[in-house]
């Protein structure tokens, strides 16, 4: 691993480059319209390979809700020379192992091995990403996986059942309105075509970002790329999510009931993308609110006025237009209501006498160990760079993201609390067990 | 935007056993140096320049095996050191620490207590100075420790929610009976409604003593600086005497037949299971071996567990098996959960996937294939200074050395398919399994009662102190 330097002037407030540099990010784009990242680093002998396909949740609608994140299950059953469970039966035969996640913007895979297999990963990339076979029999045990996947986060998670609730509220046209897994109904219903018009539309080479980390070389990367890789034709570009979320004109609310000790409390603004200006003042605003016990949410309802057991601010990285989301656990014997205006009142001491200097520089300083945290191990390497690159628009940006946050005033986030943290663009939930009063 | 994120399978750990499965391709251990101070605290300093940080890692003899009748006094005890100092009161430390991007916490567990940090490297003077006042000067107080309680038993009570979060204290207590290995880490709302900052105090000077204790430090600096440092802020430290520290020696009683415990969830619509049996200790010479041959058994992704229970059948999300070892025993549990309506096939096939590991064993190729995923997904679990801090005080609680590490490729290899197959029939049951069902019992009562006899609990009540 290549050393890097924290800064000896972190302090003052003045953040320098570390020494982990855009450009040891080597980069080259096949033919086809694929793009790879790539990072040498012989710290362990082993590498990894990152593919990020700009498809998830957002790219469906009603009807056929889940697939994407269906559609990752399926990526692994099967294809023209890696028959059903061959995927995974070789990549672990040569001491590799792999898994992948779907957001709403985005679905990726992940595969990490020794260096020596690097050749045999690509020939399964290759083998699944040009030629997959949608088995029938595969499709109908997969649905049952996704249906116990959807089922167990709902059993053991009351915040699955109330952010869902909730974004929906939030979000009425844009397709963030439903949640990733799917609607249970749609679950049962994906046909075979389906499935087909996903892999064929959005499992392009020129729709897809590969990073890869570790003991490699690029220039033996590129050669693997081109040999397995870029024969894969170009798809036309899949089609622009075109729904724009009408602007919230009033507060919304919503109640789900759930058997729980307490009630759970989740509040969410309106918030940026991650393109937007205004996204790195709104990152450190939240960290500001909760990161840390000296943090103000933290401070005031879990330790001084005991109004809550948990409480955590949200923001993060997405596509189109977002939320900055506030959860809370009332403490026991205390009503939602005076939890929820506990937060408002907090909310509004940033908005009307902004944040002290001391406490916009504690966050920064947090935030620089947590860079120095993700680049500390090859893998958050590769999601980190990839995740700049897809929603960021440019890897580059990750690198300039210290100083993007250093630039942050306490003006600013003053501004950005009066911007953002308003009443009529707010959705505020509550799940709790006895709806009926 | 609450960002759900939905990953394709549940992590496979080689080794929940504490450490690991380790392996390596040419990996060997970095050097580190080891001393003890006159206080008898072991120290252990790796130099790690790769990012200007430092990791810490610290393990007491201070776990909930000594809770006695007062369950959840070590988790307090622990969590409380953070409650502040004379020199340090809470809410200086808190604001310290915050500001500097530092994080420090203090945990129990079954056997130990433990403390982890990272910082950057730069503050290692402050930093350390406040872990030594955490760890030798904690105030206890009592304020703080009101409102921790009411946190406490409030996330008691939230942890009933989930079936995921109660069922390995049931199975704990039904595989190790009255044996201190059974006591809950984080106690029961009747245990923990007890407790003062007198207990507290009393469980800090009874057992939080450095003879006994290791502190590992990695990352950037200068080895015979920090030795210098260290020295001299953990020399204070009063050395101290144990009474009961061989509590956990005492015999573990073995099963004498199938048992079920049933735990009843009025509103569950899944059955959340385990079954297994006791396992091995930390010091098993076979340990390596075990970890192989649960890799193939249910300890990832293509193993036979997995392979069945989702794969072929679509039962459930995943399912696997893992062996978690402590200093005198251990549990071996394979883990799944199904609908409500699928509780008996999926019982059903875990069991006949255990009789089929019997009856077949494993081949050639299945044997080349664990082997070489074991070895390969080694190095990245020692990549950082947090990860290599937390394997050397491993490594001085449970008494092993680097030769586990280093060699540890050619113990891996060195499995023949006659040891493995010893090695199926020594350490995986075949009979007198222990049933945990977490689900709705007017469902899945009739169900259990195929696989023993079966005991019912509810899930609210108060865990019974006595074995199931």
């Amino acid at each position: 691993m290549k050393k890097i330097l924290l800064p000896v002037c972190l302090l003052l407030g003045v953040v320098s480059q570390a020494q982990i540099k855009a450009d040891d990010v080597k980069s080259f784009t096949l033919k086809n319209g694929m793009k790879f990242l790539v990072v040498e680093d012989y710290s362990i002998p082993n590498a990894n390979m990152y593919l990020f396909y700009r498809v998830g949740s957002r790219n469906e609608y009603q009807g056929i809700t889940g697939l994407s994140h269906f559609f990752e299950h399926m990526m692994f059953n099967g294809a023209k020379k890696y028959g059903p469970k061959q995927f995974d039966r070789t990549m672990e035969f040569n001491g590799g192992a792999n898994n992948a996640y779907t957001r709403s913007d985005v679905t990726v895979y992940t595969n990490w091995f020794p260096a020596s297999a690097t050749e045999t990963i690509f020939d399964l990339e290759g083998d699944r990403i040009s030629s997959l076979s949608i088995d029938p029999k595969m499709v109908e045990s997969e649905r049952g996986v996704v249906l116990s996947e959807r089922s167990t986060g709902l059993e053991n998670s009351p915040w699955r059942t109330l952010g869902e609730a909730v974004t929906a509220q939030a979000f009425q046209e844009h397709p963030y309105h439903w949640p990733v897994i799917g609607y249970e109904d749609d679950m049962k219903n994906w046909k075979q075509t389906d499935l087909e018009r996903y892999f064929k539309t959005y499992y392009a080479p020129n729709n897809c970002v590969v990073v890869m980390s570790g003991a490699i070389k690029t220039e033996n990367i590129k050669a693997l790329a081109e040999k397995y890789l870029e024969p894969i034709p170009a798809q036309p570009e899949p089609p622009k999510v075109h729904q724009v979320e009408p602007v919230q004109t009033g507060e919304r609310r919503i109640l789900v009931q759930k058997d729980v000790a307490t009630p759970y409390l989740n509040i969410v603004y309106k918030a940026p993308e991650a393109k937007h200006d205004d996204y790195y003042a709104l990152v450190l605003l939240s960290d500001i609110l909760s990161s840390g016990k000296s943090s103000r949410l933290y401070a005031a309802l879990v330790d001084n006025k005991q109004l809550a057991t948990t409480i955590s601010a949200s923001y993060g990285e997405s596509f189109d237009p977002t939320t900055f989301d506030i959860s809370a656990i009332a403490a026991k014997g205390i009503k939602e209501t005076d939890l929820e205006n506990a937060i408002y009142e907090e909310l509004e001491k940033i908005k009307t006498g902004g944040v002290t200097d001391k406490e916009l520089q504690k966050v920064k300083n947090q935030k620089l160990i947590e860079f120095y945290n993700q680049v500390q191990t090859i893998d958050g390497k590769s999601n980190n760079i990839g995740t700049y690159e897809v929603f960021f628009g440019d890897y580059k940006k990750m690198f300039e993201a210290p100083d993007r946050y250093n630039k942050v005033t306490a003006d600013d986030i003053k501004r950005v609390a009066n911007a953002y943290f308003r009443k009529t663009t707010r959705t505020v939930g509550i799940l709790k067990s006895n709806t009926a009063e | 935007m609450k960002q759900s994120i939905y990953i394709r399978s549940l992590a496979f750990s080689l080794a929940c056993m504490i450490g690991l499965v380790v392996n390596a391709q040419d990996y060997k251990l970095p050097s580190y140096q080891q001393f003890t101070l006159k206080n008898g605290l072991t120290v252990y300093l790796m130099e790690q320049h790769d990012v200007p940080m430092v990791s810490v890692s610290a393990i007491l003899p201070a776990g909930a095996i000594y809770d006695g009748e007062k369950g959840g006094l070590a988790s307090l005890t622990a969590t409380a050191l953070k409650h502040g100092t004379k020199k340090y009161p809470k809410a200086k430390m808190d604001e310290e620490l915050d500001f500097i991007g530092a994080s420090v916490s203090t945990y129990a567990s079954k056997e130990s207590a433990g403390l982890s940090a990272q910082f950057a490297a730069k503050d290692k003077d402050l930093v350390l100075d406040i872990i030594n006042d955490l760890l030798t000067a904690p105030v206890f107080d009592t304020a703080e420790f009101t409102k921790e309680k009411r946190r406490a038993l409030l996330r008691l009570e939230q942890a009933k929610e989930s079936p995921r979060n109660v069922i390995g204290s049931y199975f704990d207590k039904l595989i190790y009976g009255d044996h201190v290995y059974g006591n809950i880490i984080s106690g029961t709302v009747g245990s923990v409604t007890t407790l003062s900052t007198t207990d507290l105090k009393q469980f800090y000077s009874a057992n939080y003593i450095p003879n006994g204790s290791a502190i590992s430090i990695v990352g950037d600096f200068n080895s015979k600086e920090m030795k210098a440092l260290v020295t001299k802020v953990f020399s204070g430290w009063a050395k101290g005497k144990q009474d009961n520290a061989n509590l956990a020696a005492k015999p573990i009683t073995k099963a004498t037949g199938n048992k079920v415990l049933l735990v009843n969830k009025d509103d569950a619509k899944e059955t959340t299971f385990l079954i297994g049996s006791q396992g091995i200790a930390r010091n098993n010479p076979d340990y390596v071996a075990v970890e192989v041959i649960n890799t193939l058994f249910g300890g990832r992704f293509t193993s036979m567990l997995n392979d069945e229970l989702r794969v072929n059948s679509g039962l459930t999300y995943g399912a696997n098996s893992r062996f978690a070892a402590l200093k005198n025993g251990g549990t071996f549990a394979i883990s799944t959960f199904t609908a409500g309506k699928t509780t008996e096939p999926a019982i059903d096939k875990a069991l006949e996937v255990l009789k089929k590991l019997h009856e077949q064993g494993v081949d050639d190729t299945s044997l080349a294939s664990a082997k070489n995923y074991v070895k390969g997904q080694f190095p990245p679990r020692y990549e950082t200074s947090g990860q290599l801090a937390g394997l050397l005080t491993q490594m001085y609680w449970y008494k092993f050395d680097e030769s586990f590490i280093n060699n540890f490729q050619k113990n891996v290899d060195g499995l023949t398919l006659d040891k493995a197959k010893s090695i199926i029939k020594t350490y995986f049951p075949q009979d007198k399994l222990q049933f945990v069902l977490v689900g709705k019992s007017a469902d899945i009562k009739k169900i259990a009662e195929k696989y023993g006899p079966v005991t019912e609990v509810q899930i609210k009540e108060e865990p019974t102190k006595k074995a199931f």
